[in-house]
């Protein structure tokens, strides 16, 4: 070939860089994978998670509330761990092994309930906020009168007025809860309805829901994950507070409160002590993987980081 | 030339970026004259803020240079390696006025201090010697009523006023170069006039030699000596400004000078230059302009063209200049301009 | 600027109002035995005598304008299980001062040492070595005290903080206001949450700064790294970190109801926990309008903090959520 000739025009070949190749979930799943911590924790917790529901299903598991009595029919009370029971019994003969994980589905439980509340109420709330401008006003003085008042006051108030039960906590929980998740929503309405980049897109006849998919659908996904995740921590600890001061769950529910607060009267007594940190190792296990998750996934959803 | 202030050489930077390698500045070479206003033209993602950046040792976190010398004072700058070696160089012999003023300047921290902050550091000056002399230079960009603008907060301060402070923050470094990276983008074009004067004023006053970054050819037109053009990471074609407008040789440089709307000339439809810059990522074979290109040879895609003089000042890398190519007549508009500088 | 604070106080005022209105008839429905001392004793007679002695049975909006003149008056009602008939404003006026004390203490350590630490953190985070051993072990550490909730570490500090202090002195076993080593625990327990939390903030917002253009454009004029790190970079984070004074009064207060009752602190926290288990209706009800009037101020306080601070909050528009 000679080289010296003049090479034919080829439109594709000046077009062939214009796609960067770049998807927003492929980066932040990418990230998400990268974060070694993230990652560890994230399949810690899906195991635990999976082995928290299944455990009762498991070949060689107690039943929670039952009490259990030795051959004599003594009733097996503040026995240390042994092979049968592995983390032993507490003072009124349960088996502290399944009474942990079903304390842990009760505080599973009433935190999903909570997020998924929350996510309702918060989203269709959100939306209405940002997007119907005359409600702004009433919406944003609600918003700030609610926040002036902290949300375990709230749920001090409510325990302290109704039966305290699983329904006490989550009603407690979602009704400050909410707005927050509507707070963030309703922003992300207003940049939809209002940003340069997204009129522009308009202009270019961008059909709206390709804009709404494209823009508003990866940060909803993201704000409700993390709201998602950081429910649990929430409702666990409220839980466990509120059990503390007397309103908490009633013993008939295996509840990790509970477990932790007959705990504290064990704390002086060496031999005992196993009461209390069984049920807590297990409870700030949980607690720390969703706190650890739910800021790993907001780090990766974040395009800011989509760089590395 | 004789002896350059800045001589960059063989110089490559590279960035990681989502797991792949970047290769922003590829084997560029270019020589600075003391005293010279020195353009350096491209489009968004030619690499120039990646060379300026080079210049003055902030580059991001995810770029290193791979290879290649930045010979400045017979120091190679690419050798330094930590913050307290460039503190030497940076201010006090190469300075850097950025592009918008809206975020350069400090929010939370008076104009008047932030220029008092240079003259400590390079003048030694402290406390009210330092205030006085951040107040006469406040007044020497061009800022009413000095004594009072100096305790105010830079978003009391229009953009224009603010990229006069800017400056003022550069030149009380005392630099011997100064760096514009698109100092006037975010201007608006009345304000960009009186910005370049000020800078052209500013030059002669302290004796500087800047190097403008740009993609405006008006504010090349209106500031430059000496224009270097730059396509992906490459200098494409670099000469005195006359030689670059009215006789360029790269086939780049003519599909820019005939992107320049002309005012007056009606019912042609606006050129553009067909495609996209290409994708960094990979390696370049040849010239990186040729798939754009309607004057490309087979050659073009296979080597990379070598520097060609067109006379001692003006260079081009293309292989049109090269003795075997068929003779190319560039496009009509370009000759045209050719034929009015023969008149001029 | 006065006209600001002036405003902002007068929508707290508003807000104090309204949130103490609707605690107040919320908490009309709490359960009826919490007005007596001794209700399984009483005949329906003496119960209905003695709603009527305390104004509990008129109409709602009666009760709510008769609570509103005795408030007014500083009168927070009597005591009807804690202290019989005993002013409840007499009791919280004796709690108060050791929970301020107490308080106020945690909030100064968590600032003196969560602000370093954030400090360090962010340091450690935007420098070249690739190990960035301080942001690790500074992250590790707010993560196990935000991960974990307030109740179970305090449990952790109670347990091995006690046998781990009792190799160098004799901590008394029960609370003694006066022999500052009984306060060591329960001060370190109620400052943790805020520590961290300063630092993870101050760290986020000071790496956040460093990759502004105004850092740049220090750094490309000169400045050394040590004075970016000062002049520009930790005053211009610690704005931002304004905006969490409230939500760190808030887990003052909050976190004080557990730490107090568990290490016996004689304060207004331990006495809440104290008069819900007695289940004294007027009791619970002054001392939640407390620490809510208490949030309040909180808040206010935080607002005016962010005003005075940031030049360039323009006090004609400052509608919109915080």
């Amino acid at each position: 070939m000679d080289m010296f000739a003049r090479a034919p025009y080829r439109p594709e070949e000046a077009e062939k860089t214009a796609d960067t190749g770049y998807s927003y979930w492929r980066c932040t799943l990418r990230i998400f994978s990268k974060n070694k911590v993230g990652m560890f924790f994230f399949v810690l917790i899906v195991t635990l998670l999976t082995f928290t529901f299944i455990q009762p299903y498991l070949p060689a598991q107690k039943q929670a509330l039952l009490i259990y009595n030795d051959d004599a029919g003594k009733v097996l009370r503040n026995v240390s761990p042994n092979d049968e029971f592995w983390f032993g019994t507490n003072s009124i003969g349960q088996d502290l092994w399944s009474m942990v994980w079903a304390g842990t589905r009760t505080s599973l439980l009433i935190g999903f309930a909570v997020a998924v509340i929350e996510a309702l109420i918060g989203i269709t709330a959100g939306v209405l906020w940002g997007y119907v401008r005359r409600l702004d006003f009433a919406f944003t003085e609600l918003y700030n009168i609610v926040d002036n008042i902290p949300q375990t006051l709230v749920l001090i108030l409510i325990s302290y007025i109704m039966r305290p039960g699983v329904k006490t906590i989550i009603i407690a929980l979602s009704i400050t809860g909410w707005l927050l998740t509507a707070r963030f929503i309703r922003n992300q309405v207003v940049i939809l309805r209002d940003r340069d980049y997204n009129l522009a897109s308009r202009c270019l006849g961008t059909p709206t829901r390709r804009i709404i998919m494209r823009n508003l659908m990866p940060y909803l996904v993201s704000v409700v994950a993390m709201r998602m995740a950081m429910a649990i921590p929430l409702a666990v600890s409220n839980e466990v507070f509120v059990t503390y001061i007397g309103l908490g769950l009633p013993l008939s529910t295996p509840s990790l409160g509970n477990l932790v607060n007959s705990g504290i009267d064990k704390i002086m007594q060496a031999g005992l002590r196993y009461q209390l940190i069984f049920p807590t190792m297990v409870l700030s296990l949980v607690t720390i993987s969703f706190y650890i998750i739910g800021n790993a996934f907001a780090d990766a959803s974040d395009p800011k980081n989509h760089t590395e | 030339m004789n002896k350059p202030i800045l001589s960059i050489k063989n110089l490559n930077v590279a960035f990681n970026l989502r797991g792949q390698r970047l290769h922003a500045i590829r084997d560029v070479y270019l020589d600075v004259a003391p005293g010279e206003s020195l353009a350096i033209v491209g489009e968004s993602g030619s690499g120039k803020s990646v060379l300026c950046k080079s210049l003055i040792g902030l580059l991001d976190a995810n770029g290193t240079i791979e290879s290649g010398e930045i010979l400045y004072n017979g120091r190679d700058l690419t050798r330094l390696k930590n913050e307290k070696e460039w503190l030497s160089i940076r201010g006090r012999e190469i300075a850097m006025v950025m592009q918008d003023p809206m975020t350069s300047l400090n929010p939370l921290m008076t104009v008047g201090r932030q220029i008092a902050e240079a003259v400590g550091l390079h003048q030694g000056k402290t406390g009210p010697q330092a205030r006085q002399a951040a107040v006469e230079y406040l007044a020497d960009v061009g800022i009413d009523e000095p004594e009072r603008r100096f305790k105010q907060y830079p978003h009391e301060f229009s953009g224009g006023m603010r990229q006069r402070v800017v400056i003022a923050i550069a030149i009380a470094c005392r630099p011997k170069i100064l760096i514009c990276d698109e100092p006037t983008t975010a201007l608006d074009v009345t304000v960009q006039a009186q910005i370049l004067r000020l800078i052209k004023d500013m030059k002669a006053k302290y004796g500087l030699t800047t190097i403008y970054v740009t993609h405006d050819l008006g504010v090349v037109a209106n500031v430059a000596d000496r224009i270097a053009v730059m396509y992906a990471g490459d200098f494409v074609e670099t000469g005195l400004c006359d030689e670059i407008f009215y006789d360029p040789r790269h086939p780049y440089t003519w599909a820019l000078l005939s992107s320049l709307p002309q005012l007056g000339v009606k019912g042609h439809d606006l050129y553009t230059i067909e495609g996209t810059p290409p994708n960094l990522f990979q390696p370049v074979r040849g010239d990186a302009f040729a798939p754009r290109s309607h004057y490309a040879l087979n050659i073009d895609f296979e080597e990379r063209p070598p520097c060609f003089a067109v006379s001692e000042t003006h260079m081009a890398r293309t292989w049109l200049m090269d003795p075997q190519a068929p003779k190319i007549q560039p496009p009509e508009h370009i000759r045209s301009l050719r034929e009015r500088r023969g008149e001029i | 600027m006065a006209r600001y604070i002036l405003k902002r106080m007068l929508r707290s005022l508003i807000t104090l109002v309204i949130v103490v209105s609707a605690v107040f008839l919320l908490l009309r429905l709490m359960p009826v035995e919490g007005y007596f001392n001794n209700y399984d004793k009483l005949t329906s007679t003496q119960i209905k005598v003695g709603l009527m002695n305390q104004g509990l049975d008129k109409p709602v909006m009666v009760q709510l304008a008769n609570f509103w003149k005795q408030i007014l008056k500083g009168d927070l009602g009597v005591s009807n299980r804690y202290r019989i008939n005993y002013p409840i404003s007499k009791v919280i006026a004796s709690k108060m001062p050791v929970s301020l004390k107490f308080g106020g203490l945690a909030f100064m350590i968590s600032m003196a040492l969560g602000l370093p630490l954030g400090i360090l953190m962010s340091k450690s985070a935007r420098g070249k070595s690739r190990l960035k051993l301080g942001d690790k072990l500074g992250t590790l550490f707010v993560v196990m005290i935000q991960g974990v909730p307030v109740a179970i570490y305090t449990l952790f500090i109670l347990m091995f903080g006690t046998s781990l202090l009792n190799m160098f002195m004799r901590i008394p076993t029960l609370f003694n206001a006066d022999n500052w080593r009984s306060w060591i625990l329960p001060v370190t327990a109620l400052s943790m949450g805020n520590l961290a939390l300063y630092a993870m903030w101050l760290r986020r917002f000071m790496v956040d700064e460093s990759s502004k253009d105004y850092v740049q454009l220090a750094r490309a004029k000169g400045v050394p790294p040590a004075e970016i790190s000062r002049r520009h970079i930790f005053r211009n984070a610690m704005i931002p970190l304004v905006q969490y004074f409230p939500t760190s009064v808030v887990a003052v207060l909050m976190g004080s109801l557990y730490v107090e009752s568990l290490f016996s602190v004689p304060g207004m926290g331990g006495l809440l926990v104290d008069v819900i288990k007695r289940q004294d209706n007027t009791m619970v009800q002054a001392l939640v309008l407390v620490y809510s009037a208490l949030s309040i101020l909180g808040v206010l306080v935080g607002d005016i903090l962010m005003a005075l601070l940031d030049p360039r909050v323009s006090f004609g528009n400052k509608g919109g959520t915080r």
